[in-house]
């Protein structure tokens, strides 16, 4: 039971296991989850340790597969998605599973170097044959006059002036192929400029994106003709398409060898088609075999990896002949590990008892261990955002559950809004099973999903808080009836604007008669409906909501306190009980906790009749602290009276004892230090004398090192300061409860009056499509601002208030979290296989 | 001041994936387990719990030198293009300025190749991928600096540099050094003119770290033209101008005609005197071109020192570099077993 409030208790422990039962019996221990391991070789390098050949060999296969892998999804085969998490396996299948991973490694390794020659001949025929298509088409061009035409002019300035004359006579060589459209006008300018411009480029480009040969990726690419001449000029534009990676073709002068080779390309294409097709489908198969075991190989190998790592950390100097493992391990759960290890030692077949479980003592703290599950885990979180707590010290989770939700629908007070947040909520934890493994990739709705109990909680209480303030959506709902009535007769109503509803019995100015306006029971929850329409009615919620804040704050930071009793009784720091847990708690009750007994008191104290006499709370508390009472005569202004006789006698007397916990605070601590300090080196001498004291003398400083007595005195006085400023400071910080609310029932109101309002005057059919679109203003700014970002100010205010106000009060949060060794924790973390 | 304030506006972002790039460069305690390695295997072992995480993952065993150098040059290469991508003017065309000194590497390796008669299919993997154009592929074309000029470099941001290397002698060995060290000369002044120009801190960390490679690039030509026969006058013409040494350094390195002739001239600078003083030619002693990446990756450090300036980026880039050299020498002591000078890297945090 006492798990709940504390962290559970751990102990450090050795395992001594045999060489043969060390695997399957870590292996039994990560499937429990339960142990975590010390690293014992801290100082040997990674690639020293003792199995790095056996990581390094589970790495080799981990490439193997994740090459299996890329090559399963560039064939798009749905990799399937096995639910069951199978056991590490022995240490002898894990050679059987690398000569499997190795067979397929190899076969598909050959498969691929086939049809890569293959696809790229196939690319390469698929290029020729439109090189050859496209080409036909510039030697059809070229019987037209125009072509020769315009490399005459091209020429003509250039070479010998006969040329434009005799063209026939001119011999034109050509080179042809396929060229990167990107590239094409690059290769175009050096070929200008190399050539002086005796070159005509033609071009033509491919419409569909073909494969290059080379790369083998699809690329836009385009034919081309380079018309020259001379043998010289056809090296350098040689030179220059294989600078440009453009791929050459032969091309036939001759119109029926074109003809020819296009149609042997064309049965050629055919052929290797069929031969593609084949490997294809041979290597389909296999990788659909593949596909259907290699989640469960990821698996097998995630764990003997992990296995390994964990074995790496043992020691194996002291004693050859076994591995000695340190371990923390909760107390509770000690039975159950050595039942795991007794499994491990059996299925090694190294005979049970083997392995053996020594609870060893340690002055080391412990790891902080709380058992969680999925409700509490997220609240766990908020805590342990600010600091993991001290081993064995209070945990505020359970009560943080509840008052963390409450503190926010303070602040978020409105039933609608929080009925939207419940629904989101309540949606995300049904179907929390098939959600859990969707979009885990998005951030924002990874912190949504891990926090939905929180907001489910939030939203509960912010609809409880919404019916205390009666406000949904900034409107009140009048459930029970409103307990007032406006006794008014038409003419009083019709010549003013505003009237004043009378709880009192007196007639009301201009009436003569009475008439009872106010029933005499108020409304059974929360806010009366009535105030909708007051006019004060910011007055009156701010006041209420002030007074609540202080309420609700100073309860918590009062129960803080009492929380580090608990602490100081379980750590048997019994001085601190009367140094520290009194004078802090007295301090609290003379001065705050008598402030909320004053606001009860006049809650309930003043009817209807006498409030315009009631004393103002904040004065009477200024002036108890300054101490300063005025007469009691005609002159002193009716806020400034006294609540009761001998008011005076009890405030001084309440505040002479809060100023008396200063000093006890400052000084108790360090007085109580110095004095143990005297006792201790008094006590030495009583011991009987003799050599073995000696060595005790000398022993025991080193336990308990000297207290550097400054040190002490500073470290209190910054306690004591921070303490008793903090009280105040923290009292008025709580205050944040009533801003915030304040806000966020405001910013709703002036949403619902300055947007649908509007909407909802129009009339007609316009008033119809009017009031469609604004409310789609209306409801996505209630999301947005309301829900989202007011909802995310709350949360963090509600946050801040119990890390600094509430914990600071008792928690010290310097612990270190515990890590156990466990499978499951290792395939949470591990990526999405979507990714 | 104004700079300082509106720097962020623009360049913040690049800026902070510098430095965060920075702090990815190995540190002493990685290279002290780096050396530890028996086989190339550990290597990859150690490398994945650095910055460099799973870069070799995918490689198959057995592990090579090569594989390792060209896993390495990608990474680099895709962190600056990176950079490069989400740059603004001025830092990109400073960035680009950066990749014109490997667009030189590659002409010139590409000219090397092909009068050694290699193919170029062979040649152009081995460029490197920053100084990489749409030209490069056809300078098998050229035959003599003229043709180099019309034909490929006209197009390309080089073709300033290269006016005064224009000639229609045939390229040979000699030639290519030449025009090598010419386009050097006129990149690094240019280089240095538009570091100045953009002024504030930038010109102030540039400047330096510029002038320094300058003065670093005529002394090595010297060093290396004995025995040539480049007469004093040719070698003259390749000094870079910006530099420290310029002009009455350069005007004494133009005369000098052994090593200890240039050990002297460098005694009259401070910052050389004590890089000559350190460095020895027997076997074992550091070489003077080792102080000379000492000292530039010491230089290059003080970059990051200050803020609101583009010399970090330079600066990364040749860090990152001196990283893979020092990673490549390692490697290739692990796997040619040849551990006794395996310390002789260059640290560089």
């Amino acid at each position: 039971m006492t798990n709940i409030f504390r962290s559970e208790e751990m102990t450090l422990c050795q395992l001594y296991l045999q060489p043969d039962a060390a695997y399957s019996c870590i292996s039994e221990l990560g499937e429990l989850g339960i142990v975590q391991f010390r690293d014992l070789n801290p100082n040997v390098n990674a690639f020293q340790r003792k199995f790095v050949n056996e990581v390094r060999q589970c790495e080799e296969m981990e490439r193997k597969i994740r090459f299996l892998e890329s090559e399963i999804k560039s064939d798009e085969i749905p990799i399937q998605d096995s639910k069951e998490y199978p056991d590490a396996p022995k240490p002898r299948e894990i050679i059987d599973l690398e000569a499997v991973l190795e067979k397929l490694d190899n076969d598909i390794k050959l498969i691929n170097t086939n049809a890569d020659a293959l696809f790229k001949n196939f690319y390469q025929l698929t290029e020729l044959k439109h090189n050859l298509a496209m080409t036909e088409g510039f030697f059809n061009d070229t019987s037209h006059p125009i072509v020769f035409d315009s490399a005459d002019e091209l020429t003509s300035g250039l070479i010998n002036p006969n040329v434009s004359t005799g063209g026939s006579e001119m011999k034109f060589g050509f080179v042809s192929g396929v060229i990167p459209r990107e590239r094409l006008i690059a290769f175009e300018r050096m070929l200008w400029r190399v050539s002086r411009g005796n070159v005509v480029l033609k071009y033509s480009d491919i419409d569909e994106l073909i494969e290059d040969p080379n790369t083998l990726t699809k690329i836009h690419k385009s034919v081309f003709v380079v018309f020259f001449q001379g043998e010289q000029l056809k090296n350098r534009i040689q030179k220059i398409c294989e600078g440009f990676r453009a791929n050459i073709y032969p091309c036939p002068d001759d119109p029926n060898e074109r003809r020819n080779l296009t149609m042997n390309v064309m049965t050629r294409l055919e052929d290797l088609n069929i031969v593609l097709h084949q490997t294809q489908e041979h290597r389909r198969n296999l990788l659909l075999e593949t596909a259907r075991s290699i989640k469960i190989w990821k698996i097998k190998l995630t764990k003997i990896k992990a296995i390994y790592h964990t074995m790496n950390m043992f020691n194996n100097d002291v004693a050859k002949k076994c591995f000695i493992a340190e371990c923390w391990a909760p107390n509770s759960q000690l039975e159950l590990i050595r039942l795991s290890l007794a499994k491990g030692s059996e299925i090694s077949g190294s005979g049970v008892g083997t392995s053996i479980l020594y609870q060893m003592e340690s002055q080391e703290k412990p790891p902080t261990y709380h058992n969680l599950n999925k409700f509490t885990q997220g609240f766990q979180n908020l805590v342990d955002a600010y600091g993991v707590a001290t081993y064995r010290e209070i945990n505020p989770m359970p009560f943080v559950l509840i008052t963390f939700p409450f503190l926010f629908a303070v602040m978020f007070g409105d039933a609608g809004h929080g009925l939207i947040v419940t629904a989101f909520a309540l949606w995300m934890v049904l179907k929390e099973n098939s959600l859990k493994d969707k979009w885990r990739n998005q951030e924002v709705w990874t912190i949504f999903f891990g926090g939905r109990y929180i907001i489910l909680l939030m939203g509960i209480f912010s609809i409880y808080t919404g019916l205390i303030y009666n406000d949904v959506f900034s409107k009140s709902i009048n459930i029970f009836g409103s307990s007032w009535r406006v006794g008014f007769d038409e003419k009083t109503l019709l010549k003013s604007d505003s009237v004043m509803l009378e709880p009192n019995p007196q007639p009301y100015n201009g009436t003569t008669t009475y008439k009872q306006m106010y029933s005499g029971n108020p409304y059974p929850l929360g806010l009366d409906p009535i105030w909708q329409l007051a006019e004060n009615k910011i007055t009156f919620t701010n006041s209420a909501k002030m007074k609540f804040a202080i309420i609700i704050g100073i309860t918590q930071m009062s129960f803080g306190v009492i929380l580090s009793l608990w602490n100081h009784i379980y750590f048997r720091h019994y001085y601190a009980v009367f140094l520290e847990f009194f004078p802090q708690l007295i301090f609290l009750m003379c001065i705050f906790f008598y402030l909320i007994i004053l606001i009860f008191y006049k809650w309930t104290h003043f009817q209807a009749v006498d409030a315009t006499t009631a004393p103002a709370l904040l004065i009477h508390l200024i002036n108890m602290m300054l101490m300063s009472y005025p007469a009691n005569d005609s002159k002193t202004p009716q806020s400034s009276l006294t609540f009761y006789s001998s008011q005076k006698t009890v405030q001084q007397g309440l505040l002479f004892v809060a100023l008396l916990c200063i000093p006890w605070l400052l000084v108790g601590k360090p007085v109580y230090t110095i004095i143990k300090n005297k006792n201790k080196n008094k006590h030495p001498p009583s011991l009987p004398n003799g050599v073995a004291s000696n060595d005790i003398e000398m022993n025991v400083p080193s336990h308990h090192p000297e207290v550097d007595m400054s040190e002490v005195w500073v470290e209190q006085g910054i306690h004591t300061i921070e303490y008793f400023l903090g009280c105040i400071s923290h009292t008025a910080s709580y205050l944040r409860l009533w801003a915030l609310s304040l806000a966020h029932a405001q910013l709703s109101e002036v949403l619902w009056h300055m947007v649908l309002q509007i909407g909802l005057s129009m009339n007609g059919i316009v008033g119809g499509i009017g009031i469609f679109i604004v409310f789609t203003v209306w409801s996505s700014l209630t999301v947005f601002i309301l829900l989202l970002m007011e909802g995310l100010s709350a949360f963090l205010h509600a946050l801040r208030l119990h890390w600094v106000e509430f914990q600071s009060k008792f928690y010290k949060g310097e612990g270190y979290p515990f890590v156990p060794f466990s499978f499951k924790t290792i395939f949470d973390e591990l990526p999405p296989a979507d990714a | 001041m104004k700079d300082d304030l509106l720097f962020n506006l623009d360049h913040g972002y690049a800026e902070g994936l510098c430095r965060g790039f920075k702090s990815g460069i190995l540190k002493a305690a990685d290279y002290h387990n780096l050396v530890q390695c028996e086989t190339l295997e550990d290597l990859r072992l150690h490398l994945q719990s650095t910055d460099y995480g799973n870069f070799l993952a995918n490689e198959a065993s057995p592990l090579t030198v090569n594989v390792i150098d060209d896993r390495l040059r990608e990474k680099t290469v895709q962190e600056f293009q990176h950079l490069r991508n989400v740059s603004y003017e001025p830092l990109s065309t400073f960035l680009d300025y950066i990749t014109y000194a490997y667009m030189i590497d590659n002409i010139i390796l590409l000219i090397t190749g092909t009068l050694h008669q290699r193919a170029i299919g062979d040649l152009l993997p081995r460029c490197h991928p920053l100084g990489s154009f749409e030209q490069l592929g056809a300078i098998t074309v050229a035959d003599t600096p003229a043709q180099l000029y019309t034909a490929v470099l006209v197009d390309t941001p080089l073709a300033p540099y290269f006016i005064d290397c224009i000639s229609e002698h045939d390229l040979d060995e000699l030639n290519v050094e030449i025009i090598r060290s010419t386009l050097y000369k006129a990149y690094l002044e240019d280089f240095y003119n538009f570091c100045k120009k953009l002024g504030g801190i930038t010109a102030e960390v540039m400047c330096e770290i510029l002038a320094f490679e300058a003065d670093r690039r005529a002394f090595m030509i010297t060093i290396n033209s004995f025995d040539t026969g480049l007469t004093q006058d040719e070698r003259a013409k390749l000094y870079p101008t910006c530099g420290h040494l310029h002009p009455d350094g350069l005007q004494e390195l133009r005369r000098t005609d052994n090593y200890d002739a240039v050990r002297d001239v460098a005694s009259r600078y401070p910052q050389y005197k004590i890089l000559f003083e350190g460095s020895g030619t027997n076997s074992g002693d550091k070489t003077i071109e080792d102080k000379f990446f000492e000292h530039e990756v010491k230089l290059n450090m003080n970059a990051f020192l200050r803020q609101f300036h583009f010399g970090i980026f330079y600066a990364y880039l040749k860090l990152k570099e001196q990283e893979n050299r020092n990673i490549i020498w390692i490697a290739e002591c692990i796997a040619q077993k040849h551990r006794a000078r395996i310390d002789n890297y260059i640290p560089i945090f």
